[in-house]
């Protein structure tokens, strides 16, 4: 791999760690999913190698800090989902009135992925953890379709939420909160003509929901790692059209695009690259072309960009930058499990 | 974070915002924890959402205070406030952020409720001003889905929007997929004026063309043509594709009373032989796409070997399914106790039980017979075969006399010409015109165009080679070659995909018929302790990435892929009869990739020298994350005698080697050999008499 363009690791670590301590005011409407915005910082200087900087046990008591749970056994039962609310200002106080059987509880699913991935990360032991009411409470978030609400009180189902649904089942080892063989069925169905995945079934071909797709696929045991080299079939999904479908993301300034005719974004270099690496299909695209792509989003002052013109980075953006530049063996990244989205506990 | 106040330089005025935000936030804590529904209070989450539309608590909120205020209410009018009061906050939303998912979800649980008539041409109006700002926002084309069905709007009228999207701009890709969703469903429907694929498909040809011949450079067009392309080409039936032994051939079995083994010979030539390891015949049926239901009451097997209620049929396969292309079963020879001449006779055909991945069922009647003339000798033979003796690959082996080929006939091992049910010849005809199109087309150095003739002529060859294979005397390889290398040169970031592709090409251009194979690419070969010969196929230094059109190679035994880029194997697992292999001087970068050759039980030699094995960090690392539902046998009993250290260092080659009776395994030039791998692949694979070259003591 051509190297010869210099990737400054010091300048995320430095990006990162201030944003954990201070948030620009364009981060305002995400408040609501301040684990997830975390879960970039706290990963993304994990795949730095950059851990020693943060106070893990802080991390640790705030993350389970917002964890949901039930009251009891009969509490459980009752249909909510208890897992992890995004930030504080989703969260009740339950000690604060009468009322508490009524306190609506906003647990969130995609939250509740982040949460575990970040105590993951840090190096907190998942099994010490109570993880019943979180499996048991899932298990009713799964539609007659198969596919997942990612709270209770009902809201879009999608790819997104049986991909977290899957991780979390993956990351606890315990599969009896979700139908696999359902969501299985749910997923093929959201295979659009072209080959790759839209996030609905019937909806068009996107970089985002084909990783849900495939990594789901990959976490639940469906496909094998590295399909392309071990596998003679295919009937699960069409995999030549879908690795055509990835493949032609790349485009000539080397960035994926997340659907066609789409500039190419940063983010999609995991997105897809992740598919192409899952389904053991890396070496086709132009890694040189790709990695000189991604430094082009990277910003003076540390994180990426969405697009190379633009002005200012995101935490969303650098996080899978990083990403990225890992699944492409960057020097000095730490690897990733690439079907979790987050670098590789076992290794930092 | 973490709860911390920020505390940075901030300007009064995203402070103002910041302090409204939070005192709406409040108030809708504070409503939704106490219920309250109030006008009051629906007006401060409406605020709340118009500023931050991602709130979805706020949403949720309203849900429950919807649901809630109309219990209180019957009148017609005050029921179609509140819903509109919904559908107002939620256009506020999508003008703060058109691609809110909660917004969008919003509106379309509330008309889903059907609380109160739907106005369904607002509805369409207001979606067509969202989508004209920004044609592509697949939340628009999702919700233009869901409104459809709402209204029970006719597929054929949807349709019918497409082409209005697609006329206004050829480039909207959401519109060509929106356009064959609509299009697969009313042809799976049949629905009235869809009941002929072949002229919906005609009429999209032609609609595609003017797209491709307007903006030649756009992907759209393209990817809705590849999707035709497939549609046109894809098998409606499983037809048996080949199989081995030949129907038609005859086979003489020489057999030693006091070894497990057996050679085979055509019965027109005694010069060359098959080396059958532990006295089993196989037989092979080798299906156009994966099946599933191969078993002895959807085969018959008909042998004096064994009855065939004895006979089981296995998938050769790696993944967990039913479905596979090729089926074996063995036939026992040592069983049979007298000499003599016996035929074999297989059918299939007779029940519907065999099955496509679609559920298409196999049909056709097929009858395959071959014979087999027992010659057993008591007299000791010398030379144990591929064992005792080193194995070495060379490429000065004898050229492999014409007369002794090991099948007499080439065709003889695609059978579905005599079966194949009378197939119109639309689609032959439909890309031969695709071809004279594409080849007159002004835009000739477009790399789609030089894609899609390649596709074209390669889907071409293919549906020829499997009509009437011996009416086919070329292919269209160079050509296709051809427009790979310009591929390669036109479009560099894709070249890697580019060379994948063209070495699908050249395994097709070598194996097509015999000609071609015993030109250049058959020998013969003989060990030093053995009077006999064996059939070496040869299919080195040719830049092949992958294996294909195993269905020719069914009767390979000796195969040399050495100095190729190969990456994968997979499809070697029907070369059943298999017994040396070398895929030394390869990409091979995992023991994984070698996991086909589970399958393959008379496999002794095999040479994977100087390959990437172990060459990758993140390969070496991989089952540290590995599903725990990945692997098809039960691992506990494969390991059983191994320790944990060597489990945990090479899980993967336990795996693979336990399973292989080789005798000789050279693995050096390979990143992962050590001496600890060489101890552990000897404790692995007891039998081992040759490791790297050295005789193993």
């Amino acid at each position: 791999m051509d190297r010869s363009s210099e990737f400054d690791k010091m300048r995320h670590v430095a990006s990162l760690e201030l944003m954990m301590e201070w948030m620009p005011s364009p981060y305002e409407s995400q408040e609501i999913n301040r684990l997830t915005l975390a879960h970039f910082a706290i990963s993304g200087l994990a795949i730095l190698g950059a851990l020693d900087q943060i106070d893990k046990d802080r991390v640790i008591n705030w993350v389970l800090s917002l964890r949901a749970q039930p009251k009891d056994k009969a509490e459980l039962e009752k249909g909510e989902f208890y897992g992890f609310h995004g930030s504080r200002s989703s969260q009740f106080d339950r000690h604060d009135g009468k009322q508490q059987d009524l306190v609506p509880n906003g647990s969130h699913l995609a939250s509740t992925y982040c949460a575990l991935a970040i105590l993951r990360i840090i190096g907190y032991d998942l099994s010490s953890m109570d993880s019943e009411s979180i499996i048991t409470s899932m298990r009713q978030l799964q539609q007659h379709d198969g596919s997942f609400t990612p709270i209770h009180l009902g809201a879009e189902t999608d790819l997104r939420f049986v991909y977290c649904a899957a991780a979390i089942c993956f990351m606890f080892n315990n599969w009896t909160g979700m139908d696999r063989e359902k969501a299985k069925e749910y997923i093929l169905r959201c295979q659009s003509y072209d080959g790759g995945f839209g996030l609905v079934p019937g909806s068009e071909s996107h970089g985002g929901g084909t990783y849900c797709a495939v990594a789901a696929l990959r976490l639940m045991g469906f496909i094998e790692a590295d399909i392309l080299s071990k596998s003679t079939l295919w009937t699960t999904i069409n995999v030549p059209l879908l690795l055509e479908w990835c493949i032609q993301r790349q485009g000539v300034d080397g960035g994926f695009q997340g659907r066609a005719n789409k500039a190419s974004d940063t983010c999609y270099a995991f997105w897809v690259g992740g598919v192409l690496k899952i389904l053991g299909a890396y070496h086709f695209l132009d890694k040189n072309a790709l990695r000189r792509f991604l430094l082009s989003c990277e910003s003076q002052y540390g994180g990426f960009q969405k697009f190379p013109e633009d002005a200012t980075p995101d935490l969303y953006h650098s996080y899978y930058g990083l990403a990225a530049l890992s699944l492409l063996e960057e020097p000095g990244l730490v690897p990733l499990c690439v079907e979790l989205g987050i670098p590789s506990p076992e290794i930092i | 974070m973490h709860g911390r106040p920020r505390n940075g330089p901030r300007s009064e005025e995203s402070a103002a915002k910041a302090g409204k935000l939070r005192d709406l936030q409040a108030q809708l804590l504070h409503n939704h924890h106490n219920r309250i529904y109030t006008n009051e209070a629906r007006a401060a989450s409406a605020r709340l959402l118009e500023i931050n539309p991602e709130i979805y608590t706020a949403w949720n909120y309203r849900k429950l205070a919807l649901q809630s205020n109309l219990k209180e209410v019957t009148d017609v009018e005050a029921i179609k406030a509140f819903v509109e009061e919904e559908l107002r906050v939620v256009e506020a939303a999508l003008r703060q952020n058109p691609k809110s998912y909660g917004a969008w979800y919003h509106r379309k649980w509330v008309l889903n409720h059907k609380f109160s008539p739907a106005n369904f041409d607002h509805e369409y109006w207001l979606l067509g001003r969202l989508m004209k700002l920004d044609p592509r926002n697949f939340h628009g084309w999702n919700y233009r889905r869901f409104l459809a069905a709402l209204s029970n709007v006719p597929e054929v009228e949807e349709l019918m929007y497409t082409m209005e999207m697609i006329d206004s701009n050829f480039s909207n890709y959401s519109a060509w997929h929106n356009r064959s969703f609509l299009l697969s469903n009313l042809l799976k429907q049949k629905a009235q004026g869809f009941v002929s694929k072949e002229k919906i498909l005609t009429d999209e040809y032609d609609l595609v063309h003017q797209a491709l011949f307007t903006e030649a450079s756009d992907q759209s067009g393209w990817f809705y043509f590849l999707w035709l392309l497939d549609q046109t080409v894809s098998p409606d039936q499983p037809l048996v594709a080949s199989s081995w032994p030949a129907h038609g051939s005859s086979w003489v079995v020489s057999t030693n009373r006091s070894k497990s083994d057996c050679r085979l010979f055509p019965f027109e030539s005694s010069n060359s032989c098959y080396y059958l390891p532990m006295s089993i015949v196989p037989i092979i049926l080798y299906f156009n796409q994966p099946v599933s239901g191969v078993s002895s009451s959807t085969v018959t097997v008909n042998s004096v070997f064994t009855s065939n209620e004895d006979i089981t049929w296995r998938p050769l396969s790696l993944a967990k399914s039913e479905n596979a292309h090729c089926w074996v079963t063995y036939l026992k020879i040592s069983d049979a106790r007298s000499n003599g001449t016996s035929s074999v006779e297989i059918s299939l055909g007779h029940s519907q039980d065999i099955k496509s991945a679609h559920g298409s069922p196999h049909t056709c009647p097929v009858l395959l017979k071959f014979t087999i003339e027992l010659n057993c000798i008591d007299a000791e033979q010398p030379g144990g075969e591929f064992g005792e003796e080193l194995f070495v690959f060379n490429s000065d082996q004898v050229c492999l006399p014409y007369e002794d080929f090991p099948i007499s006939s080439f065709d003889q091992l695609k059978i579905s010409e005599n079966h194949a049910p009378v197939a119109s010849s639309w689609d032959v005809e439909t890309l031969s015109n695709e071809i004279s199109l594409f080849k007159g087309s002004p835009d000739d150095n477009c790399k789609f165009v030089k894609l899609t003739l390649a596709r074209l002529l390669v889907a071409y060859d293919a549906m020829m080679s499997e009509r009437s294979p011996s009416l086919q005397k070329k292919t269209h390889s160079e050509e296709v070659l051809k427009f790979f290398d310009d591929l390669i040169q036109l479009d560099p970031v894709h070249a890697k995909f580019y060379e994948d592709q063209r070495s699908l090409v050249i395994l097709d251009q070598v194996t097509f018929d015999k000609e071609s194979l015993m030109k250049n690419y058959g020998r013969l070969c003989k060990l030093a302790s053995s009077s006999h010969h064996y059939h070496v196929l040869q299919l080195n230094k040719l830049s092949l990435t992958r294996i294909g059109f195993v269905e020719r190679l069914l009767w390979v035994q000796i195969l040399d892929l050495s100095h190729n880029e190969i990456q994968s194997i997979s499809g070697l697992e029907a070369l059943q009869l298999l017994t040396c292999l070398n895929l030394a001087n390869n990409q091979l970068n995992s023991f994984a990739a070698l996991e086909p050759l589970r399958l393959l039980s008379s496999l002794r030699v095999l040479d994977v020298s100087f390959n990437k094995i172990g060459s990758y960090l993140i390969d070496t690392k991989r089952y540290l994350c590995s599903s725990p539902m990945s692997h098809t046998v039960d691992i506990k009993e494969v390991i059983k005698e191994f320790q944990d250290t060597e489990i945990a260092d090479y899980w993967e080659v336990i795996f693979i080697f336990k399973e292989l009776q080789l005798t000789q395994l050279n693995i050096e030039g390979n990143a992962v050999a050590n001496d600890n791998l060489s101890l552990l692949l000897k404790k692995t694979i007891p039998g081992l008499i040759w490791l790297n070259g050295d005789r193993v003591q």
